[in-house]
């Protein structure tokens, strides 16, 4: 029977979800595993509660999707930037969100929404120059214009794949 | 509440967990030979000792945007996804942290196309001071795409580097034992290391290799002639880690290194002893006396094999782990020898026999025990071999993928009709197969139960009857066709509008085998395919007019200019034999174990080789 869980954002909202959903993460689901069934709200430290929404929303989504098999890390896709439909549109979000979405994924050991969240900021890295690439994410250069000529010129050699 | 398996590190700590080290996420594409199972040790996350690692105050200083609230393990699987080296580069420029975080994946396992290349990276291992300890970050090198361009001269600061886990010199032939000893007694953490078809290094630097390298797995010295026994059995004595092996052309290797790698190595899963002559029997049943779970197995051309290789093992010892056994041109095997193979090994799934002479139905009849684990069965030259063998083998392995029958000129079209009743059948070699008309390409290409022709190469070099319409037949309705090789079949060759889609011949290839070579692959086959299908609308058109069918000779415009002989007429034997390649034992190539140049062994050489089966594997 598939029970209903409910989670609890850092800023107190509680989530009512199923407990597959929930066990798409699996910190929740060894937690359970350990725990068995319990009925008070699970406190999702980290993560607050608009975060947490959107992490269910993706959770609801793929709660149907095939268990990741270990050759999955191995996989030609695992490098591959190529993103499905339905995650790209879930990831047009603001940076705060996403960024957010990238650490509570972390936390919650959601591999696959990791997995989604850094092909899409590698997307927004590709193809861009570093100046560009700062703009981007708003960082500061730290290096002198000597340490920058030097890493450029030590690390010229990459080429292409 | 922290996870299990995962820890969260706040921003700025430069510790990283192993779980998202970027080298598990590096597409390993190189030779499945330096696969390495579970036990790559490769940590990054060393970065503490660089200098100018002021991450964390630098971050204090001024505001930065949301990404700067990942953690280094973060930034770092972010950049694990950038495939390409120069967006990497793009970020170590960035800032420090990303530096930090992106140089790692940079130098983890450089590539390079070009020597330039090559030789700008090794200035920067010279460098006095590197903004980065860069030699250190190496765990992987390959330097096959430039092996003809490195010399001693220019792999010496290789030395620096003594992290190395991965080692590919294949071909460097140009380098010797001086700069490589300096190397290999640098790197005790080499878990793999390729030197082969580098002909000038010797007993020297395996010795080292005996002395520093615990970690040792895969050791591949392909062509190395100048290597004997004096390294091999300290080797075998010293690395006891050892799983794969590649010893193949190594002539002077005897059966006492054998011995003493089936005594001191028991995790050995492959071992490739590809024309390693001396070899005898004694060999053989040291290693299955002793190693219970090999699972790859080759002895191609060990030409003083015997039944007794095999016959003498004790009855009822079998070896479930055994998925490849190359025997290609152990010309004393007979039926008794396959029979007992197929009793210990039940799980077999690889098993070429080419030019294994003596063979008769009656060893196709022990195959056929193998069943639904058969994949891929080499029986080419194996010239007794008739219809009714292939009949049983079609009834039994139902999952064979790939057949090759060159040369077993007994077999017919029937045979052909039953191999069409393969669902998986994706590949197969029928060059030389005399008897094969149009009528097997047809049962070929209509399948049994209507499916899509699951074909992908099909090998009809020599098969002098077949024509255009036959090979129309055949492209229009194998969709899948990526390989067709009609190489002497005279209905093609001699048509330039034909030949045009062909890829070129090997170049050491003489003007009689180019005369004769055809061969069709990828695009070239979509080509051909379009080509002939406005062949045969154009014969449809104009067999409404009155009777000048397309095909006919000297009515095409385009026709070859010297000669185009019609179908069904054949030039006099003499002219065939002279056309065809000077040694027609070579024709279907050196059983794949090698993976030796090109040439006539495109027959099917690609087929065999450790990379197909490496594809299969995961079943």
């Amino acid at each position: 029977m598939a029970g209903k869980i409910i989670l609890q954002s850092n800023d107190n909202a509680s989530i009512e979800i199923d407990r597959d959903v929930a066990e798409r993460s699996l910190l929740i689901k060894n937690m359970l595993e350990d725990l068995g069934d319990i009925d008070e709200p699970i406190p999702i430290a980290n993560v607050n509660e608009a975060v947490l929404r959107k992490v269910v929303e993706w959770c609801e989504h793929h709660r149907a999707d095939p268990p990741a098999s270990e050759n999955d890390d191995t996989d030609a896709r695992k490098r591959s930037t190529d993103i499905d439909e339905w995650d790209q549109k879930f990831m047009q979000v603001d940076q705060e969100m996403l960024f957010e979405i990238i650490l509570a994924a972390n936390y919650l050991d959601i591999k696959p929404l990791l997995d989604v969240g850094c092909k899409t900021v590698a997307n927004m890295i590709k193809g861009k120059s570093p100046e560009e690439i700062r703009k981007t994410f708003n960082i500061q250069n730290d290096f002198t214009p000597e340490e920058e000529e030097q890493i450029r010129r030590e690390n010229e050699w990459a080429e292409d794949r | 509440m922290m996870p299990r398996s995962r820890q969260r590190n706040s921003p700025g700590e430069s510790t990283s967990s192993s779980s998202s080290s970027p080298e598990r996420q590096l597409v390993d594409e190189e030779d499945p030979f330096l696969r390495i199972d579970d036990d790559s040790q490769t940590s990054i996350g060393e970065l503490g000792g660089f200098r100018n690692m002021a991450v964390s105050s630098a971050k204090m200083e001024q505001p930065m945007g949301p990404i700067s609230r990942l953690p280094p393990e973060l930034l770092m699987a972010i950049f694990s996804k950038l495939s390409s080296p120069v967006d990497v580069r793009n970020c170590m420029l960035v800032s420090k942290h990303w530096a930090a975080c992106s140089v790692e994946l940079l130098w983890h396992r450089p590539y390079f196309t070009e020597f330039p290349r090559y030789q700008a990276m090794v200035g920067s291992l010279l460098q006095e001071r590197p903004f980065f300890n860069y030699p250190t970050l190496i765990r992987r090198l390959n330097l096959n795409f430039i092996a003809g361009s490195v010399n001693d001269g220019s792999m010496s600061p290789l030395v620096r580097c003594n992290k190395l886990e991965r080692l590919t010199l294949a071909g460097c032939t140009h380098l010797t034992d001086n700069p490589l000893k300096e190397i290999l007694a640098a790197n005790s953490r080499l878990q793999a290391l390729d030197l082969s078809q580098m002909e000038n290094i010797t007993d020297e630097s395996l010795l080292v290799v005996s002395e520093t390298c615990p970690k040792l797995q895969g050791l591949n010295i392909v062509g190395c002639k100048l290597i004997t026994d004096g390294s091999l059995i300290p080797l075998s004595q010293n690395r006891r880690m050892l799983r794969r092996l590649k010893l193949n052309d190594c002539n002077q290797l005897t059966d006492e290194a054998v011995f003493s790698f089936a005594e001191n190595c028991p995790h050995l899963l492959e071992i490739d002893l590809h024309r390693c002559h001396q070899i005898t029997d004694n060999a053989v049943n040291s290693l299955f006396n002793h190693l219970r779970q090999l699972r790859e197995v080759r002895f191609a051309y060990c030409d003083l094999l015997t039944d007794d290789a095999f016959l003498r093992l004790p009855p009822n010892k079998t070896y479930e782990s055994l998925r490849i056994l190359d025997l290609t041109d152990c010309g004393l095997i007979t039926d008794e020898a396959v029979d007992k193979i197929v009793k210990m090994a039940p799980r077999l799934r690889n098993l070429i026999l080419a030019k294994c002479r003596q063979l008769t139905d009656r060893a196709v009849l022990s195959i056929t025990k193998l069943g639904k684990t058969l994949h891929n069965l080499h029986l080419g030259h194996c010239n007794h071999i008739t219809d009714r063998a292939v009949r049983a083998l079609v009834q039994y392995c139902t999952r064979i993928r790939y057949i090759d029958l060159a040369c077993c000129l007994r077999l017919t079209d029937a045979s052909v009709s039953q191999l069409a009743m393969l669902p998986k059948l994706r590949r197969i070699g029928l060059v030389k197969c005399n008897n094969i008309t149009d009528f097997a390409i047809q049962s070929l290409t209509r399948r049994a139960n209507g499916g899509p022709c699951p074909l992908e190469r099909v090998h009809l070099s020599y098969c002098m009857h077949l024509s255009v319409d036959g090979i129309t037949d055949l492209v229009e309705n194998c969709q899948r066709l990526t390989h067709l090789s009609l190489t002497g079949v005279e209905a093609f060759y001699r048509r330039n509008d034909f030949t045009r889609y062909c890829r070129l011949p090997p170049k050491e290839f003489n003007e009689n085998q180019r005369a004769v070579f055809c061969v069709f692959s990828g695009v070239g086959v979509k080509q051909l395919r379009t080509y002939l299908k406005s062949l045969k609308a154009e014969a449809a058109g104009n067999n409404e007019q009155v009777g000048t069918p397309v095909l006919r000779p000297r009515t095409a415009p385009d026709l070859a200019p010297d000669g185009f002989i019609p179908p069904g007429m054949l030039p006099p034997a003499s002219t065939l034999m002279m056309a065809m390649p000077p040694n027609p034992g070579t024709v279907l190539g050196d059983g794949g174990g090698g993976g030796g140049g090109g040439g006539a062994q495109e027959e099917w050489d690609e087929s065999t080789g450790p990379q197909d089966e490496g594809a299969s594997e995961g079943e």
